[in-house]
Parts: C-alpha cells; structure tokens; sequence
C-alpha cells in the first residue's frame, strides 16, 4: 500500500515537471525578448554597451599579465590567462545575475504568474552573448600572439559550451533562489567568486596542480570548473584534451544543473510572498 | 445558472512578518534566536464569487489586503486555507506596464508587454496595429519609451493589457487612464468586455468609479469581508464608517 502511494508520489511529481517544462517551453519568446531587450537597453544607457561584459574581464586578464610578468617576473602567457577569465567570468556573471534577475522583477513576479525559471534563463541567454562576444576578442589576441596551435579541436566547443551553460544555470538558479531569503547575497558573492578564481586554473597553469600529491590534486579537481576551463582551452588552442575532463564536466554539470534548478523550482510558489 | 467566473471559498493568506517581509542575513540570523511566533492575516476566510458579465468592486481602507486578494485571484500567491476557482483567462492590470523597459521602443516594449501576460510572438504580429492604433501612438511608437509622456504611456500600457483579450481582467487604481478622450475609449472596452460575458475585478480608492461602475462590491477591513453587496448600497456603508471613524478621531483631538 505505502510503495503504491509512493509511486503515485513521484509518478504526480513527474507530471508536475513535465507540465512546468511545458509551461517553460511557452514562454521561451519571452525569455528570448526579455534578454535582447536587455543587452539592446545596456546598449542604450552605456557608451560601451555589451563591451563592458568583455572589457571587465579582459581588464581584469591584463592586470593579472601585467602582475605576473612584469612584477613577479614569472612569465604568462596573455591567451592563456585571458581564456581562462573569459570562461570564468561566464560562471561568475550567472551568479550575480541570477541573484538580480529575481531581485530586480519583483514586479513582475508579483503581478503575473509565469514559470519563475524563465528570469534566470533569460539573463543566462544575455550572458551566454557576452561571453560570445568575449571569444571574438580573444581569438583577436591570441592569434597574433601564436597562442593557437590549430583548430582541429575547435568542434569540441559545441560540446563544452552547452556543458558550461547547463552548469552556470545551475549556478544562477541557486543564487536566485537565495536571493529571495538573503536580498544582500550580492554583497556576498564577490567573495566567493574571487576565491573560487583562485582555485580555478585561470591565473596558474595546469602544472601547478599536477605537481601537487594526489589528495591535493584531488582537492583542486573536485572544482567543476578546473574541467570545463581545460576542456575550452584544448578547444581554443588546439593542445591535446583528456576526456576526462569532457566526462567530469558534464557530470558535475548534471549535478549542479539538476540540484540548481530543483531547489528553484521547489521553491518558486513561495517567492512572491518572501519578496 | 452559470459556473461563476471567481470563486473564492474560505481563502486565507497570511504572512509571518520576521521571515516573510524582505528578510536578510540578519535578521534570518535574529529569528534563529527569538522566533516569532505569530502570524499576520493579511486576508482572513474570504468568500465571494463573481459570475461572467459582471463588474465586482473591491473597496476599504488601507492594508485591508485587497491588493494581496488580487495577487491571489492572479494566481501569483498561493492562499495557505481556501480554494480559488477561476473560468477563464485572466489577465491582470495590477500594474500599467509591466514588463516594459523605459530605454527601449514602444514597438519593442509592445512585444515585451505581451509576451509577459502570456502571449506568443505571432499573435503579437498579427495584434500590433491595432494596438498601437488603439493606443494612438503610430507616430511615436519608435521612440523610447522614456520620452513617452505619463499619458503616452499609460494608454500604451493599456492598449497591451487588453490586446491580452482576457476573460477576467484584474483591475487596481487605473480607471484614470490618459485623458479625457482616451479615458471614454477604455470605458467603452471594458464595457464591451462585460457585454461579451467578461468578468471585470476592480481595487479602487475612487468610491464613485465603484459605484457607477461595478454591479456589486466587497468592502474588505483587516483582511475580512465587511459586506458584499450592491455597488451603491456597499459605498454608501463604507461612506457612514470613514465619517463615524473621522467624527470620532474629530472628537478626541478636539
């Protein structure tokens, strides 16, 4: 009797998800128009516009160039730390957007009634653009600088890329999610964010962790994003990849993914009162 | 007999203030310590029912939870007692304009508007003329729409709420929409929208618009139903309560 209920349970629950994705499904225009509408507003109040979304971490890539080679004199090269900081960027911005796609709609939210996920995707769509855009910019640099090797593992960006957007909405429906019983998150996640570049190989090479013991190369692996940066490096310079690293990134993006977008959705019915 | 077009049986909302009310690591972090226990009725065992073709007014005083009684027929609170049943599509007016984003176009915040309530692309096609004729906006409807004047973008707001083509519109204060001209037009429609078996709701502080405009009406006080009624009838009871309430309030003070 009780496994019977149990199965009418999850079998209702499955139903549930399945009628909320089609709802989702629905309103993909929507989600669509509200990020065009976005980047296009972006572009309209700032001279620089969408460049910003590039010129932040390619500044920020510059200044670490500038530290390293010139200060501490342990040479760098400018393609490698500059793809790392783009892909890092990417993961980072969805964190502080998904906090502020909730945050700043709650007139939306509480007026009308839509699947909430559609926020978080939709600033997710305006941040994949961006990072779009910050590829152009690094080809521009790292080729002249014979950083590309060849293109021959350029096609395993259509793997990554999706891997890396399933990840980062994971990341984006967290925050979102959090945003609403801590409205001060984004105070919070600069910190975190910071921290979590410096355990990422974006400012040191691979070699640092391969010269570690194995508990502490196992520490530095268990951070998703050490995968998916090596896995878009070996796509953008054409260095050899591990499947390992295609492997790990995928699953650690399913489970970010999957827990990510479950606590929203789980969540969702009680946001307009907790906002 | 019809099915009602609302029905609200019993609906309860309440909100526990320290955790409900824009809470922050701090003060999540001070209700670990002291928990607070008691719980805010913002709308307290309401029932009503609104049948197709009719106009139901919503009046009271400030905090009465009229506007949290929308939300809840908008379906964007979930009442913690009661059942709401709703026929039809709604489509709310809670707010003119949401979803529009002052540094684009009207064209694209046409878009935007539509696609918020629940529209697709291609019906927003095929609706965009008129709506921007209705609107009376051809020549600026390329403008962005922060140089859109309050009238400009009220009508605009407006326009889209009812290309929206409800069966049910959630009305709260708007009734005074662009100017007197434009104000008739959105009577009319909403008058058509009735005649087509439409179902209007409607929070307003304007007791006259009440009265003239709605069959009957609910006078909410502290989240309760005071009285539902005649439109004339409950205005004029609400009217008798406010004046008590100042000749009392006069009386002290004085």
């Amino acid at each position: 009797m009780t496994s019977l209920t149990a199965v009418g349970r999850t079998r209702a629950r499955a139903l549930r998800l399945g009628i909320y994705m089609g709802d989702l499904w629905h309103r993909r225009e929507f989600a669509w128009f509200l990020a065009m509408g976005n980047l296009k507003a972006r572009n309209a109040s700032t001279v620089l516009g969408l460049f910003w979304w590039v010129l932040n971490p390619l500044l920020l890539g510059m200044v670490y160039y500038v530290v390293f080679n010139f200060i501490f004199s342990s040479g760098r090269d400018i393609a490698y730390l500059l793809s790392g900081m783009f892909v890092f960027h990417f993961s980072a911005q969805s964190m502080t957007g998904g906090a502020n796609s909730i945050l700043q709609n709650s007139k939306l939210l509480s007026n009308l009634r839509f699947p909430r996920l559609v926020l978080p995707i939709a600033n997710l769509i305006e941040s994949t653009v961006g990072f779009m855009a910050s590829l152009l910019v690094l080809y521009a640099i790292a080729v002249p600088s014979g950083s590309v090797h060849s293109l021959r593992y350029l096609p395993l960006l259509l793997i990554v890329l999706p891997i890396h957007v399933l990840f980062n909405l994971g990341l984006s429906s967290f925050t979102a999610r959090l945003s609403v019983p801590f409205r001060d998150i984004n105070n919070i996640t600069p910190y975190v964010t910071r921290l979590w570049l410096y355990l990422s190989p974006v400012i040191w090479p691979l070699a640092f962790v391969e010269g570690l013991s194995p508990t502490g190369q196992f520490m530095f692996q268990l951070n998703p994003l050490y995968w998916i940066i090596a896995a878009y490096r070996s796509a953008f310079f054409g260095v050899d990849f591990q499947m390992a690293a295609i492997g790990w990134s995928a699953l650690s993006a399913a489970i970010i993914g999957t827990i990510g977008i479950g606590l929203f959705i789980k969540y969702e019915n009680k946001i307009v009162r907790h906002l | 007999m019809s099915r009602p077009a609302v029905l609200a049986d019993s609906v309860s909302v309440s909100f526990r203030p320290y955790l409900d009310r824009k809470p922050t690591m701090r003060r999540t972090l001070a209700t670990f310590r002291h928990r607070e226990p008691h719980l805010v009725d913002a709308v307290k065992d309401v029932s009503f029912e609104v049948r197709p073709g009719e106009a139901f007014g919503i009046i009271g005083r400030n905090g009465a939870g009229k506007s949290t009684l929308l939300r809840v027929l908008a379906g964007t609170i979930k009442p913690d007692a009661g059942k709401i049943v709703i026929n039809g599509k709604t489509s709310t007016l809670l707010q003119l304009g949401l979803g529009f984003n002052p540094q684009l176009s009207g064209r694209r915040n046409v878009y935007l508007g539509a696609l918020a309530g629940g529209l697709r692309k291609a019906e927003i096609d095929d609706l965009f003329d008129g709506i921007v004729e209705y609107a009376e906006l051809e020549e600026a409807i390329d403008r962005p729409l922060k140089t859109y004047s309050t009238g400009m973008f009220s009508r605009l707001a407006f326009s889209v709420g009812m290309a929206l083509h409800p069966d049910i519109l959630l009305l709260d204060e708007i009734l005074s929409v662009g100017d007197e001209s434009f104000r008739d037009k959105s009577m009319e429609s909403m008058q058509s929208l009735l005649d087509r078996a439409g179902t209007i709701v409607f929070v307003s502080h304007s007791l006259a618009s009440v009265a003239d405009f709605c069959d009957r009406a609910m006078w909410m006080e502290r989240g309760q139903v005071r009285e539902i009624g005649a439109s004339g009838d409950v205005v004029e009871l609400y009217k008798a309560d406010v004046k008590t309430e100042q000749q009392s309030k006069g009386k002290r003070t004085g």
